[in-house]
């Protein structure tokens, strides 16, 4: 990982940060652009700096972001003002104001939300996350492995009202936000309760804006129709086959709460490939041979257009390159690569990285 | 055979012990051997030795899991020759198509296990499934009823494979179709007559990779006909043709022993039944009263009205072996007759309440006639039918009757061999037989001589015959001169050589004419 310096973003990055999100999204995490061009309208011709933790020591960051369905947040438009709801509900609680604003995961939608709550409160942007990937649950975040309390938190709905949730464990804090969520409107603000920008380094992903807008930057310098060396090469990752979407095989587990699937690929070179999938790709098999896992970035991109495919959005027919990325490196090195590993998706798989294999 | 003996799969696959494999994804060539089974738990297992093996995966996996897919591919990296899953419906898409990239087959049944074991003895304990089989027919075989169907529905249930008795040329005398149209000249040569007398068992190998185990059914008397129990086999499985070839050999000698048994009570009876009945027609107005309640046992009615029918076969047929055929020719037609084995033939009745009308008679002859028909496909008959006679000399009367009518019927080709005494009247019945193939030449030789003379010498001479006699009435009735007639007699006398005074000879005359020339009124 390169040393974080700041760097900024303007109206021109949008584009290319937005296809990043997605490759961090891995499949998941809710598309970017709808939300994107909200930004941009923000941004105008003006630029956003994204402060590295250490340009901001002292301060108190608050991380937020969207909790919920992606697809229903771009058919119920946030008004604008969730986000400051929920930062002034944490305020309220702890009775300290947050001095900058961090994400809680950068990717897909979610990289894209902090931004505009930067904007909208008018507090610099600190480029660290929770995540550094798409993941699907609170209680995987970084705060979470490094032990931290993820309460109090306050969710803002758009319909208005505001729940704050204080002294409860990460998996309660799960559970209680699903099930608010399944009662409301189907998306909600998150605001977290502050932490020091000075910890930053030991206990969140930082930089993970900065790899989406370099991951999308070398996207848009593929061509169309490259082929799968170049790819590999440009995006820094491993394609593990291209091929025909064969088959999508949808079912639901968790009594009918995870949607999950298994997507079929028939490689144009003759290997099956199988890809494992809940809210993102999780595995790929390769002619029954498991290749790769989660917290590694699985990939499907469309192979034609090099665009990357959503886990919902793929259908049969869909000619894909399957793609393998780096996992955030703060997982790895923090020695809590278990709670992101295959097992926590309920999958008896060792992890299989790119790091450490060559 | 102890030592493991690979195995088809295919051939496996059509075992009766396998009829609930199927198979999931990439057909199995015909060359694809197992040589052994090996288990594990689940999908998660691992099995040290898959080489060549059926590796079977106890527990049913979930469908769409992904570990089906880690398995397909363990398998075939390690050589096994298929895998069999508990789970008989469809593969999930990825699996069959990964299943078909490595080329491995993969197999699903409900209950693994038992089609795993079963599998495995075939492989491996050849031996100990030629004991269990053999012992399994053994104890079926005796418990089963009397007939020989009956043995032969034990030992199909155990052996679940199509199994037939079969004459020596290939016709199916019993039970399934094991004998196909192309395979019956393969098979007319090994299951020969002299082969049979060996008593020993022979394969048959047939188009494609079917095969025919036989054993000989060992004959009760010298002119039994070969008979040999089948057995049909869609593949060679070494240890199930071992097992059913031991198998065979002891069904086949409970089959005989049953045929035997079935044969001397058969004769007992018919032996008893034709005593009987030479008794009932020797002193049918004098039955001592033994007669009677024998005849009652034997379900015989002695009162009410008989109709009498007598089927004539060749010497070549043996009316107690084949009585029960008739009796089911004259069932099929709604006749419960009473059937005694006499002579080349039978004799049989039908008792009525009664006397029977006339139409209802009628309507009987036509069903024994159509039951005659019926029978015609194996036997050939004559068949006579008598008038309807009451009480135990009516017996007597309409057999003798049905009797003649028989003898009459054997020489008439035209009529099916068939004769209701009934409709002519006896005498007509007679007469009508003088008009057989055999008589008319006679009688056209004996009178040749009165053709192309003057006068209607013939039909002179006939009604004079027809007239008793009698020169006046002759004339009368031809409408001629009295002197006339006495002379036209004359030159017939000279003509013919013959003695008109002498009965004989005026017998055969008249019959004779009666065949050549019909007069009108007898026209019917």
């Amino acid at each position: 990982m390169s040393l974080p310096v700041s760097r900024t973003l303007r109206a021109a990055d949008l584009e290319a940060l937005a296809v990043g999100l997605c490759l961090l999204g891995s499949g998941g995490a809710g598309d970017p652009h709808p939300f994107s061009s909200v930004l941009r309208s923000q941004l105008g011709d003006g630029e956003l700096v994204l402060h590295a933790p250490t340009e901001l020591a002292g301060a108190s960051v608050v991380p937020v972001g969207m909790v919920g369905a992606t697809s229903v947040f771009t058919e119920k438009l946030p008004h604008g003002g969730e986000f400051g709801a929920a930062v002034a509900a944490t305020g309220r609680w702890t009775g300290a104001s947050p001095d900058a604003v961090m994400a809680i995961e950068t990717a897909g939608l979610n990289g894209v939300t902090a931004l505009v709550a930067a904007l909208h409160l008018g507090l610099p942007y600190v480029d660290a996350d929770l995540a550094g990937r798409g993941l699907p649950r609170l209680d995987q975040l970084t705060w979470v492995a490094a032990q931290l309390a993820l309460t109090p938190c306050a969710l803002a709905f758009p319909g208005g009202h505001t729940m704050v949730l204080d002294r409860a464990s990460p998996t309660e804090v799960e559970r209680t936000i699903r099930s608010a969520l399944a009662g409301t409107g189907g998306w909600a603000a998150l605001a977290l309760a502050p932490g020091p920008a000075a910890s930053l380094d030991e206990t969140a992903c930082v930089g993970t804006l900065g790899r989406a807008l370099d991951l999308g930057r070398a996207h848009g310098s593929l061509r169309m129709m490259a082929d799968a060396a170049e790819v590999a090469e440009v995006l820094g990752g491993e394609i593990l086959g291209e091929g025909r979407v064969h088959d999508v095989l949808r079912h639901t587990s968790d009594g009918g709460l995870q949607s999950e699937s298994s997507v079929t690929v028939l490689d144009r070179h003759g290997p099956v490939l199988r890809i494992e999938t809940e809210n993102e790709f999780l595995m790929v098999l390769v002619d029954g041979q498991p290749r790769a896992t989660v917290p590694d970035l699985i990939c499907l991109l469309d192979r034609r257009t090099n665009r990357p495919l959503a886990v919902d959005a793929l259908r049969r027919g869909d000619e894909v390159f399957v793609l393998v990325l780096p996992a955030p490196a703060w997982w790895l090195a923090s020695g809590h690569v278990e709670r992101v590993s295959p097992a926590a998706f309920a999958i008896d798989c060792p992890p299989l990285l790119l790091e450490g294999r060559s | 055979m102890s030592a493991d003996a690979p195995v088809p799969l295919v051939a496996l696959l059509d075992h009766a012990d396998w009829q609930q494999v199927k198979v999931l994804a990439s057909s199995p060539a015909p060359t694809l051997m197992v040589g052994g089974v090996s288990l594990v738990a689940d999908i998660r297992g691992r099995a040290a030795d898959l080489e060549g093996h059926l590796l079977t995966v106890l527990q049913p996996p979930l469908r769409d899991d992904w570990h089906i897919d880690v398995l397909i591919q363990t398998a075939a990296a390690g050589g096994a020759s298929a895998l069999l899953i508990g789970d008989s419906s469809p593969l999930s898409q990825p699996s069959s198509l990964l299943a078909a990239r490595v080329g491995l087959t993969v197999l699903g049944a409900d209950d693994p296990l038992t089609a795993a074991l079963a599998a495995r003895r075939l492989v491996s304990e050849a031996d100990l499934h030629a004991s269990e089989t053999v012992l399994r027919v053994t104890s079926m075989a005796a418990r089963s009823g009397e007939g020989v169907e009956d043995v032969m529905k034990a030992v199909g249930s155990v052996l679940r494979r199509p199994l037939a008795l079969v004459a020596a040329g290939g016709d199916t005398l019993l039970g399934a179709d094991v004998v196909m149209e192309e395979d019956r000249e393969t098979v007319a040569r090994t299951l020969t007559a002299v082969a049979a007398r060996s008593r020993v068992t022979e394969r048959v190998e047939l188009s494609g990779s079917a095969l025919l185990i036989a054993h000989p059914v060992p004959p009760t008397t010298a002119r039994d006909a070969t008979m040999w129990l089948v057995a049909r086999l869609p593949h060679d499985l070494p240890a199930e043709s071992a097992a059913l070839s031991a198998a065979l050999s002891v069904a086949a000698a409970v089959i005989g022993q049953r045929a035997s048994l079935r044969r001397l009570a058969v004769e007992r009876d018919a032996r008893a039944r034709a005593s009987l009945l030479g008794e009932l027609l020797n002193a049918p107005d004098d039955l001592a009263p033994t007669t009677r309640r024998r005849a009652l046992e034997a379900g015989w009615r002695l009162d009410g009205w008989h109709l009498g029918i007598r089927i004539d076969t060749g010497p070549d047929v043996d009316p107690v072996a084949q009585r029960p055929e008739l009796i089911s020719a004259l069932h099929e037609e709604g006749l419960e007759a009473v059937v005694v084995e006499q002579g080349d033939g039978w004799s049989a009745w039908i008792t009525s309440e009664d006397e029977p009308r006339g139409a209802d008679v009628e309507a009987r002859a036509g069903q024994i006639r159509r039951a005659q028909r019926r029978l015609s496909t194996t036997t050939a008959t004559a068949v006579g039918v008598g008038r309807c006679h009451a009480g135990p000399r009516g017996v007597a009367r309409t057999l003798g009757e049905a009797g003649e009518a028989a003898r009459l019927a054997a020489g008439r080709v035209a009529s099916g061999r068939f004769l209701h005494v009934d409709r002519l009247g006896l005498g007509q019945t007679l007469l009508a037989w003088t008009r057989t193939d055999t008589f008319q030449p006679a009688a056209r030789s004996l009178l040749a001589p009165l053709e192309d003379q003057p006068g209607d010498l013939l039909h002179t001479l006939t009604t004079y015959l027809d007239e008793e006699s009698s020169v006046s009435e002759t004339a009368a009735i031809l409408g001629i001169h009295r002197n006339t007639v006495s002379q036209r007699l004359t030159r017939i006398r000279s003509l013919l050589a013959v003695d008109l005074a002498d009965p004989s000879e005026r017998l055969a005359l008249h019959l004779a004419c009666r065949t050549i020339w019909i007069p009108p009124s007898d026209v019917s």
